[in-house]
């Protein structure tokens, strides 16, 4: 009798422990990943337009957080806000003469004082995928960014989209998490790119510059 | 009892003996081919630097591995004949947006153009940089075959099988005069090689070092390439 009640001890302990054994391997697997970039991104080499730019960087930019839950992966967040800061910092720094930081929420800018124009960057969405989703060997993100370029008084000089893109091969990096993060930052660094050679192509951007007698860079 | 305790002494040995002959000595065959077109004399004087980049432009779905790159610019950079190295890093951080996989440029003709930009002639002239080497290709598994089985009891543990794969190492590294930019040469290096873990009871891995053997002749190869050694 002792040595059927031993079993059958032995036998629940054993179920309970394979049980939880399980449970903690599916919670390593559908647990939620957090990507949280550290940037640092160079300053732009370009000819500097000689204005003075306020850049407004509103909090949903600088809050900037991109949910997704994929498939048995889990939930995805993608902390892209804190990086826009220095970002839109080190692109002002290389791109502009002058530069300052605009404070303020998302309502219409309005007039502000010191500045040339102001340019009030947004992220309008954001994408990612796994290497195991596409069947291939690299994490890739998408951003698409907004600007808006207003004048001193706050009229809207122009709007245009920035699509960015951004991939890591995942054999250079050990999970899945780093693999996320650098393709996020290579999105990044590609949209400071395109922005930097790109700006005062735009034609309303041109019209403006030119009437105000600066120079193309 | 001293007989079991021989037995257990041999077998430690024998698997210890089998641990350090898989450590040091146990690497498959490697087949590795570097060849090398000139198309202008080239020199290499004290300041003058060279950076190693990893093609990743658009809209190619390949990429070079950062790994490849890497390996390329510290075998360069060490050694007999060394020369000097920028970081792929830093010379991106340095120049950057001129180099990012949007907008560097596809061809050496491209490279004058891009020298009008003031800021970017000068940075260039700052670093020394002679010239530019890129480096396309990857390494790719092109065969696998075999099993193998783990098991472990309170008895003890060991594995049975044999493995086997098969990986090819192609890249093909151009170089660019920084200064004239025109393309002077060009370099390539293949490598194949066949790896193997037979297990009788231990997995004994006999690895073939395809990627590094493709690093090593491609790197020794640029320097002498840049230093016109023949």
């Amino acid at each position: 009798m002792s040595s059927i009640f031993t079993g059958a001890i032995f036998k629940q302990a054993g179920t309970r422990l394979v049980f939880g054994t399980l449970l903690l391997v599916l919670a390593g697997c559908s647990g939620t990943k957090n990507v949280l970039p550290q940037a640092n991104f160079p300053i732009p080499l370009v000819d500097k337009t000689p204005i003075t730019m306020g850049i407004h960087l509103d909090p949903a930019l600088r809050e900037y957080v991109y949910t997704e839950t994929v498939g048995k992966k889990g939930e995805w967040n993608v902390a892209l806000g804190p990086v826009q800061v220095e970002l839109f910092n080190n692109l002002a720094q290389g791109m502009f003469a002058e530069y300052t930081v605009v404070e303020g929420d998302a309502e219409p800018i309005g007039s502000v004082e010191g500045v040339d124009a102001v340019l009030r960057p947004s992220i309008a969405e954001l994408q990612f995928a796994l290497p195991e989703q596409t069947r291939s060997n690299y994490y890739e993100v998408w951003i698409r960014y907004n600007f808006q370029l207003f004048d001193a008084n706050g009229t809207l000089i122009s709007e245009w989209p920035l699509p960015a893109y951004g991939k890591a091969n995942k054999n250079d990096f050990g999970n899945s998490n780093r693999g996320v993060e650098a393709a996020a930052l290579a999105a990044c660094r590609d949209a400071m790119a395109f922005f930097a050679i790109n700006f005062d192509r735009d034609p309303a951007v041109k019209q403006w510059l030119d009437m105000r007698g600066t120079p193309d860079t | 009892m001293s007989t079991h305790t021989d037995i257990y002494r041999s077998r430690v040995r024998w698997v210890l003996a089998l641990g350090l002959w898989t450590l040091f000595g146990a690497t498959g065959c490697v087949t590795a081919t570097v060849q090398e077109i000139r198309q202008s004399a080239t020199s290499m004087a004290d300041g003058d630097a060279i950076v190693v980049l990893g093609r990743r432009n658009r809209p190619s779905t390949t990429q070079t591995e950062l790994d490849f790159v890497d390996c390329v610019s510290r075998n360069m950079s060490g050694g007999s004949n060394s020369v000097a190295v920028i970081s792929e890093q830093d010379f991106m951080d340095a120049l950057f947006p001129w180099f990012e996989p949007r907008t560097a440029p596809l061809a050496s003709g491209e490279l004058p153009a891009l020298l009008q930009e003031t800021a970017l002639a000068e940075r260039i002239s700052q670093i020394g940089l002679k010239y530019l080497v890129w480096v396309e290709g990857n390494t790719r598994r092109i065969s696998q075959g075999g099993s193998l089985s783990c098991t472990a009891t309170p008895g003890g543990a060991g594995c049975f099988g044999f493995l086997s794969w098969e990986n090819d190492s192609s890249y093909e590294a151009s170089i660019w005069d920084a200064h004239s930019g025109r393309t002077v040469g060009r370099v390539s290096s293949e490598a194949a090689g066949t790896s193997y873990v037979p297990a009788v009871v231990v997995p004994i891995p006999i690895i073939a070092r395809v990627q590094a053997s493709a690093c090593s002749g491609l790197a020794d190869q640029l320097k002498s390439f840049v230093q016109n050694e023949g």
